[in-house]
């Protein structure tokens, strides 16, 4: 038909040769080359597609000639060809499995460094159809006799277990490594502990159990492992919690010569362990002497380089800020360097600020000093304010602190003299009525000023003491000449004190200046909080000006030094990651890593789908059904993932509570992810517990319970909450499995009209009893299906209340106790 | 090309062949591989994938190549085709059911363009089981009878029992001779 089509157009046949070349091009050479019989041509080859490869070009169709040179004897190749397989496997994952039985093959082989390649090359391999096939050689590699082999198959069922947890389970490659753990080899130890730690942090379950006995086996392994095996088990070991104050001495005493260690990576890590096991020790003179130690090796961390300097200086800082004693001692190995780059001084100087006291503040003054003279604008200006900090923190020191201020300013550079004058500002706050007498010197630089901070600050002073200036007028009347381009926070500052200036001096020229401000800033402005403060003036002024006074010159709170400190909880999260990037940033580490997002989502699947296997009890395949709809849900956007992913962050990222079905789903009751319409519907339907949640993703919630009339008979009273953002539900269905009380729907449409999105509609389903549906055995859990049009199935487990399952009870009794 | 540079071996007295050994799963062709590899019965499973040894025979290198034969590797063997001088097919003569299926399996082969010049060998393999088809019963079910333009050939064997297997290369190492002469 195409040729007939082409046959009326002249020429266009003569198209087609751009399509059809005759050059077969670089891949039909490689794949020529790599047929051939000798074995070094043949070598050759795969070099040349595995150099095509790094430099980006695509030399994926040679996939089936290059993993055919698989099985050889011939090391090399066998490496480059893996190598190709690994980069390859995913854009070809049907081809992949021609590759299993050498695998298969090659964790069987006589040498244990091939072993080792192919259980490595097969955890790299992430395609799903061949995964299965792996399994075998992997649980005869974890078995292996030779330690390498072990080692690198514990890490291969991690990467396993990132392509399919459930295989990894169901194959018992989990209790396989917990075994590894108690391995004769060290390596094997700690690979094993670094395997098992991911997959808890994949999974979100506690996988690593630590009890005494793991954690000395683990501290056993410790001295003989290398480097980054000791990493590895010491931030397992952060995760134990020690049962008594004698149990986390002997762990501390076991990672103390870790201290010592050239890594600083161990250093930190032993320093988290005993930070951690710190908590527990009670004899006060242990802990102080503890303290002691942890001072050299962090010093020793700052010989190190830049970088790794200031690594260390940001978990200094958290370390410091818990434990201020560790390096009361030690201002003086925090002066910066005259070549230290910019990052790390900064953060040396807010080190130094907070190990700074009364006995080490004239020597820290003195380095401030010295830094304001710098070159770096920045650090410059960092400096000074660490000066006025130390003014405001340190009484005593004040007055030095201002002598170092004042000289700074006669230096009559221009951003020290700014940076002064906006500390200078806070010390007047923090000390009222005391160094007022510096005022004159500040005036002299009035000029210089061309920062907002800068000029608020000169400008809040000028009105506070304006009864001390006799020029008070003349500078804010300067300052006024340019009021319509300041910037809002100027602005501001220039109104209240022009206000303070003419409650201090209500003459004329105060009248007169007032009067323009507030009618700019009443009429020409649209900053509505200048608007807004002006009028509040205004009124104030035009009805009572004594009142004024007293609103408007009222004694002010003196400040105190507040340093930006991290908050005890986060402070505390922080620690336990010391050594890690999250003690870096300063952030937790779910804020950054999606995959820990990932996981605490998944946590909180598991949490739902433990609670329902608990309540499905025998109901097998009401719990599948429930299980693989859920799954979905929270793979996919549901009609509010956003709030259920707030949901899941917003509880604790490992805390399976799979005893607490009542807590768990009072939970989601409050939950931060309670849209409006959700709040709205917990308001009508305030005393039914929520049975199908919004973390389910079905954007719907249904709250019901089981209610036993007067007259003896069963009502399922229900609220359905739409939170969905679109459509109506309607064509509502319920049926119940069979249960102890053999309750049944008497009808199985519900009487319930079609629900709008955000409302709420109740409905008292009607139960009758039939001895058919009868089921002892399901105890008090009530399985419910709940169907409608748009949705489709709902499966929720519900509990029989006591007092409806007693016979004569009364309905009127404790909701709460429907719970439990 | 081909067949000058192989003339050029043949000077050498160094000579090797290209083998692919398909069949359905389950028809014995890894235990065939191993034992004129090594000689032996070895212990086998499913091969997902293939399997490559060199059996020097005869003053003949043979390269053979053993692919697995379940339905999900089927479609790979195309893969394996070019520059093949010879097929074994091996056949489980006591897998009366699946005979149909290895006859369509085995005239695709035959369809092959890349195939057309290479001999075709066929191996009525477990003849030590009680109920395994005669070599001319296979022969008949798989059509090999109705192949005209090339040369074939069909052998009891028992691979367990390694009867068969050598006589089978004889006349192949044979034929690929005649052929390259």
């Amino acid at each position: 038909m195409a040729s007939d089509a082409r046959a009326g157009r002249p020429g266009a046949m003569g198209d087609q040769r751009y399509f059809s070349t005759t050059k077969k091009g670089e891949i039909h050479e490689l794949k020529q080359e790599l047929s051939a019989v000798d074995k070094s041509k043949k070598k050759d080859a795969v070099k040349k597609v595995i150099a095509a490869m790094t430099v980006g070009k695509d030399v994926s169709p040679l996939f089936p000639d290059v993993i055919n040179q698989m099985q050889t004897d011939d090391m090399e190749l066998k490496k480059l060809v893996y190598l190709y397989l690994i980069n390859y496997a995913k854009t070809q994952p049907d081809l992949a499995i021609m590759a299993v039985n050498t695998f298969v093959k090659d964790s069987q082989d006589p040498n244990p460094l091939i072993r080792a390649l192919a259980v490595r090359t097969m955890g790299c391999i992430r395609v799903d159809k061949i995964t299965e096939y792996l399994c075998d050689p992997l649980h005869r590699c974890l078995k292996d006799e030779d330690p390498y082999v072990r080692k690198t198959a514990a890490v291969c069922v991690a990467k396993l277990y990132d392509i399919n947890a459930e295989l990894v389970e169901d194959r018992g490659f989990l209790d396989m490594l917990k075994d590894l753990i108690g391995d004769a080899n060290p390596m094997v130890v700690a690979n094993a502990v670094a395997a098992l730690s991911e997959i808890q942090e994949l999974s979100g379950k506690p996988v690593l159990d630590l009890s005494l006995a793991t954690v000395s086996k683990l501290l056993r392994a410790l001295n003989e492992c290398t480097e980054w095996g000791q990493v590895f088990i010491l931030d397992s070991v952060v995760n134990y919690t020690p049962a008594d104050a004698k149990d986390a001495e002997a762990v501390v005493e076991r990672v103390l010569p870790r201290l010592q260690h050239a890594n600083s990576a161990v250093v930190l890590s032993a320093i988290k362990v005993i930070l951690r096991n710190m908590q527990f020790i009670q004899d006060e003179g242990m802990v102080t002497t503890l303290q002691r130690k942890l001072a050299p090796p962090l010093v020793t961390l700052l010989g190190a380089e830049p970088e790794l300097q200031y690594v260390a200086l940001r978990n200094i800082s958290l370390i410091i800020q818990a434990y201020p004693a560790v390096l009361a001692n030690d201002v003086k190995v925090f002066f910066c360097k005259y070549n230290d780059p910019s990052y790390v001084k900064m953060e040396k100087l807010d080190i130094m600020i907070k190990l700074v006291n009364e006995r080490n503040i004239d020597q820290v003054l003195l380095e401030f000093k010295e830094y304001a003279t710098e070159v770096d604008v920045d650090f410059v200006r960092k400096a000074v304010r660490a000066i006025g900090y130390c003014a405001v923190s340190i009484p005593t020191a004040a007055e030095r602190c201002i002598n170092v201020l004042l000289e700074l300013i006669q230096t009559k550079v221009n951003y020290v003299v700014q940076e002064s004058i906006i500390v200078i500002k806070d010390i007047f706050r923090r000390y009222p009525n005391r160094y007022e007498s510096i005022i004159g010197t500040l005036c002299d630089s009035l000029e210089s000023l061309d920062e907002p901070e800068a000029k608020a600050s000169m400008i809040w002073i000028i009105g506070e003491y304006a009864e001390r200036i006799d020029n008070a007028d003349e500078l804010l009347e300067q300052f006024l000449e340019s009021f319509p381009e300041e910037t809002a926070a100027v602005q501001l500052q220039l109104m209240t004190a022009t206000v303070k200036l003419f409650l201090k001096k209500p003459v004329e020229k105060p009248q007169q200046l007032i009067q323009l401000v507030l009618t700019y800033a009443t009429q020409e402005t649209d900053n509505p909080d200048l608007r807004d403060r002006a009028y509040i003036y205004w009124r104030l002024l035009s009805t009572d000006p004594e009142a004024a006074k007293d609103v408007v010159l009222a004694e002010k709170p003196t400040i105190s030094g507040a340093r930006d400190e991290v908050e005890p909880a986060l402070l505390r999260e922080l620690l336990s990651e010391l050594g890690s990037l999250a003690s870096v940033y300063h952030k937790p580490a779910a804020s950054f890593v999606s995959k820990l997002r990932l996981a605490v989502q998944r946590a909180d699947d598991l949490v739902a789908r433990a609670a329902a296997a608990r309540a499905s009890g025998s109901g097998e395949e009401m719990l599948t059904s429930a299980a693989v709809a859920e799954s979905p849900m929270a793979a996919s956007t549901g009609a509010t993932p956003t709030a259920a992913a707030a949901a899941a962050a917003a509880r604790p990222a490992a805390a399976p509570v799979p005893d607490l079905l009542g807590d768990l789903l009072d939970l989601d009751v409050p939950a931060p992810a309670a849209t409006a319409p959700a709040a709205a519907a917990a308001a009508a339907a305030p005393d039914l517990p929520v049975v199908f949640g919004e973390d389910r993703g079905k954007g719907v919630v249904v709250r019901a319970r089981l209610a036993q009339q007067p007259d003896g008979s069963h009502v399922y009273e229900m609220a359905v909450t739409n939170v969905s953002a679109g459509v109506p539900l309607d064509g509502w269905m319920i049926q119940l499995n069979k249960n102890a009380l053999g309750l049944a729907p008497a009808v199985q449409q519900m009487q319930l009209d079609p629900v709008l999105p955000g409302a709420t509609a109740s409905v008292r389903v009607p139960l009758t009893h039939a001895p058919g549906l009868q089921a002892p055995e399901q105890g008090t859990v009530l399985q419910v299906a709940v169907k409608c049009n748009q949705l489709g199935v709902l499966y929720f487990a519900d509990q029989i209340p006591q007092q409806a399952a007693a016979p004569g009870a009364s309905p009127a009794a404790d909701p709460l106790a429907g719970l439990f | 090309m081909g067949l000058w540079f192989s003339r050029l071996l043949n000077l050498f007295g160094d000579k090797e062949a290209r083998i692919l050994v398909l069949g359905l799963d389950n028809a014995g062709k890894t235990t065939i591989l191993y034992r004129l590899h090594v000689g032996e019965v070895v212990q086998t499973i499913p091969t997902i994938g293939f399997n490559v040894e060199t059996v020097t025979y005869k003053n003949i290198k043979f390269q053979v190549w053993d692919l697995g034969g379940q339905t999900s590797i089927r479609p790979y063997w195309r893969c394996y085709y070019p520059n093949t001088q010879a097929i074994i097919y091996v056949v489980d003569s006591c897998d009366v059911d699946r005979l149909p299926t290895s006859r369509e399996e085995f005239q695709a082969i035959l369809e092959e363009e890349e195939l057309k010049d290479s001999v075709i060998l066929v191996y009525a393999n477990k003849q030590d089981l009680p109920g395994a088809l005669s070599d001319a019963q296979v022969a008949e079910g798989l059509g090999l009878t109705s192949i005209k333009n090339r040369d074939w050939s069909i052998f009891k064997t028992s691979a367990i029992k390694g009867e068969g297997l050598f006589e089978g290369l004889d006349w192949l190492s044979n034929t690929l001779k005649s052929k390259r002469r």
